[in-house]
């Protein structure tokens, strides 16, 4: 055994270990590494404003939390009270209204638009612009945009003699009416983009065989956007239970409760009625209806095996 | 390019670390001692009159103002409490609200011992001290005094041969000939403020059953079921069902504080009902900042049930103050409050420039400086020797009752609700509240301020 074969055979174990690890900064480099390491201050980001509340939500939902001071556990006295007190009912029966009004209204006025978009050519652009115009416009400016055209006395409410907002029996229909001005046209753009990635020959063979624009729709067009309708349409579930900026706006749940939904009842225990324990145990249940409607999108999908 | 080691980034972030960490043993050497103040000044011309007057002229400590939205302060305030900082003065609207939780969570210091040294026990009204106090203690000062009102516009009175209504049968009559000549009665709304519900039911119980009934019911000795308080809530909504608030049930849902004063000013509405806080309010719609001729006037709220006394003054507690436990100069902060509640010259001066409402402090008609508007200076005259006196829901009541009666007024109104089984609802609530202790003191109806 020579002495550069003795240093070899010394040496080698190091020197194989050194070639084999990577350095900090190759280790960054790492495609998986550096996937993390961007991922990791939306991961803080969510673990403080969305896990650690949400951990603290379900801990306070069965105390008597008034918002300050201490909080004494009470087991599921929250949760019973919840189902037995009628504003909680009248909330949720608002939610059930406003979820259906949206997935039958904007999704119907959003689908045809957007086919009908697709069978044009000329001011496509500007048609897409002016439907997405009022989605990027401030909630609160839209609301007062309505708000003054519906006044009673001076607006489009003086000509038909109506009071749209003060009315309860019109006022949670108005107010739905108010949100979805603001919220079609973004379905519009949504379904547009997606109809626009269906192959223009699936089209042509259906017209060969004689299929009309409304046969095409159905038959081609529908089949062809269902992962974009499917997801718009669980969106739309759950952001029918969160929805608040418009009805606390226009008419804070009024008039007489005609308006309240989960979300204004929520505000309301936890910051007027200082109830913040019962508070969150509305949100708890809401969350629990947002899960629902996901847990059943995802087991549809795997039912169906569709690949979205 | 050079790579960075792993020696390098720990050295760096060892470097950082300790960098970070004198600056903030630098930073806690030198706490900043300034009086923090939040506020909900409604616009931008009281906002600077109260940084000039209130924040800038005090001298004695640095105070730090912030405008916070009026819909969102007890909001803000209530969260940044509960995290253990906040503004050193602690704004709730009025003694019921907000005071008696951050009490128990010992978010509030106890203003007793500081009584005798500022001399609040004589600078105050009685009423107002006692009502700011819970378990003995007090536990803030009242910052705002304000009653009801009946305004009217004397050039529309005339106008119509109208005349301003003392008693019920008055007031049925002027609501009634308003409504044959093609007016609003009484000019409301609440689309702007929902608590504008308890202004009402304040009006209905103190003046159409009567403080006597309401004081025995604030004590617990007779049940809100009581007939006296359900015959006068649906005597009074039966108003508005008639048409004569507002224009209509549902215009009064929708009708916004502007809709209200213009209707005032026009002489669309014959008269308005509101509190004495409109006086600031009003000055941006009649005279010289209207750019028109037109004055209000206001008087005393008219008797609206049999045995009622004509004159009843409702006491009430706009705004009340406290210092936060957590401050960083409590004895500062107190010596603030002092200023800021008592220092009648500076009071009586914003009072006279911007109305606004002064603290229930020993004030005179001869007290106010020359330029005050003598409609104000008769006010607080009044006031100052009324003996009627009816409680409002605001600084009486306790928080979730007063929520109640703003939320199921207009169940009632809409028909939803009964007058009956709204004044059980009154008492459901009113009854645990009395019961954990959470009633404000209220002073005898007759006994005056």
């Amino acid at each position: 055994m020579t002495f550069h074969s003795d240093v070899y055979v010394a040496t080698a174990p190091r020197d194989m270990r050194l070639m084999h690890r990577k350095s900090f900064a190759a280790r960054i480099r790492d495609r998986r590494v550096s996937g993390w390491l961007f991922m990791l201050p939306l991961i803080l980001i969510n673990l403080f404003v969305v896990a650690i509340p949400s951990i603290f939500t379900l801990f306070f939902s069965f105390t008597d939390w008034s918002g300050v001071g201490d909080a004494n556990f009470i087991g599921i006295d929250n949760y019973t009270k919840l189902f037995t007190d009628p504003e909680f009912t009248n909330a949720l029966v608002h939610n059930i209204y406003w979820t259906v009004f949206f997935l039958i209204v904007p999704m119907t006025m959003g689908l045809f638009s957007a086919y009908a978009l697709t069978r044009i050519r000329r001011f496509r652009v500007i048609f897409r612009v002016l439907y997405f115009i009022p989605h990027i416009v401030a909630s609160v400016v839209n609301a007062a945009i309505w708000r003054s055209i519906m006044d009673p006395t001076a607006g489009f409410g003086s000509l038909l003699h109506l009071n749209f907002l003060g009315n309860p029996d019109t006022a949670l229909g108005s107010v739905a009416f108010i949100n979805n001005w603001a919220w079609w046209g973004f379905l519009v753009v949504v379904f547009l983009a997606a109809m626009r990635s269906i192959s223009p020959a699936l089209y042509e063979a259906a017209s060969l065989d004689g299929a009309g624009p409304a046969r095409q729709f159905f038959s081609v067009t529908l089949p062809g956007i269902r992962p974009t309708f499917v997801f718009l349409g669980l969106m739309t579930i759950i952001w029918s239970f969160l929805s608040f900026d418009y009805v606390y706006i226009l008419t804070q749940g009024g008039p007489a409760g005609s308006t309240d939904v989960l979300s204004t009842l929520l505000y309301r225990n936890a910051f007027t009625n200082q109830e913040s324990g019962y508070a969150s145990a509305t949100g708890v249940v809401l969350a629990l209806i947002s899960a629902i409607a996901v847990v059943t999108y995802l087991v549809i999908r795997r039912v169906k095996k569709w690949e979205i | 390019m050079e790579l960075i080691t792993r020696r390098t980034l720990l050295g760096a972030g060892v470097s950082a670390a300790t960098i970070g960490l004198l600056s903030a043993c630098s930073a806690s050497g030198s706490a900043d001692r300034s009086v923090i103040l939040w506020n909900n000044l409604t616009n931008s011309t009281q906002q600077d009159y109260f940084q000039k007057n209130f924040v800038d002229a005090y001298t004695k400590a640095k105070v730090k103002f912030s405008n916070k939205p009026n819909n969102a302060i007890d909001r803000l305030i209530q969260t940044a409490l509960a995290a253990g900082s906040g503004p050193s003065i602690v704004i709730t609207p009025g003694p019921s609200t907000g005071v008696p939780e951050y009490t128990k969570a010992g978010y509030l210091i106890d203003l007793s011992q500081y009584a005798d040294q500022y001399g609040w026990n004589d600078a105050f009204a009685p009423w107002a001290l006692a009502a700011s106090k819970i378990d003995g203690k007090l536990m803030s000062l009242p910052t705002q005094f304000e009653s009801m009102a009946f305004y009217t516009n004397p050039t529309t009175i005339k106008k119509n041969n109208l005349a301003v209504p003392k008693n019920q049968a008055e007031f049925e009559e002027f609501c009634t000939e308003a409504t044959a000549k093609g007016m609003v009665p009484i000019a409301t709304g609440k689309a702007d403020w929902q608590g504008v519900n308890e202004w009402h039911a304040v009006i209905a119980l103190n003046h159409g059953a009567g403080p006597e009934a309401v004081y025995s019911a604030l004590t617990g000795a007779t049940k809100w079921t009581d007939p006296v308080f359900v015959d006068a809530v649906e005597r009074y909504t039966g108003y508005f069902k008639k048409g004569w608030f507002g224009g209509g049930v549902n215009s009064y849902f929708t009708n916004t504080f502007a809709t209200v004063y213009n209707q005032l000013v026009t002489g669309t509405a014959a008269a308005m009902i509101s509190g004495t806080w409109e006086f600031a309010s009003l000055r941006k719609y009649f005279g010289t900042e209207a750019g028109n001729n037109e004055v209000w006037d206001w008087a005393a709220v008219p008797s609206l049930g049999a045995g009622v006394p004509e004159v009843v003054w409702d006491l009430a507690i706009g705004q009340s103050a406290a210092v936060n436990s957590k401050a960083v100069d409590v004895a500062g902060s107190v010596a603030y409050l002092n200023f800021l509640t008592t220092d009648k010259k500076t009071i009586l001066n914003a009072v006279r420039d911007q109305d606004f409402q002064p603290s229930p402090i020993r004030i005179t008609a001869s007290g106010f400086p020359t330029g005050t508007d003598s409609r104000t200076a008769d006010l607080y005259s009044q006031l100052a020797a009324a003996k009627k006196i009816g409680y409002t829901t605001w600084t009486f009541f306790p928080q979730k009752t007063e929520t109640y009666i703003i939320l199921n007024w207009e169940q009632v109104l809409t028909g939803k609700m009964t007058a009956a089984d709204y004044c059980a609802g009154i008492q459901k609530s009113f009854a645990e509240e009395l019961a954990a202790g959470n009633v404000p003191a209220a002073p005898k109806p007759g006994q005056g301020i």
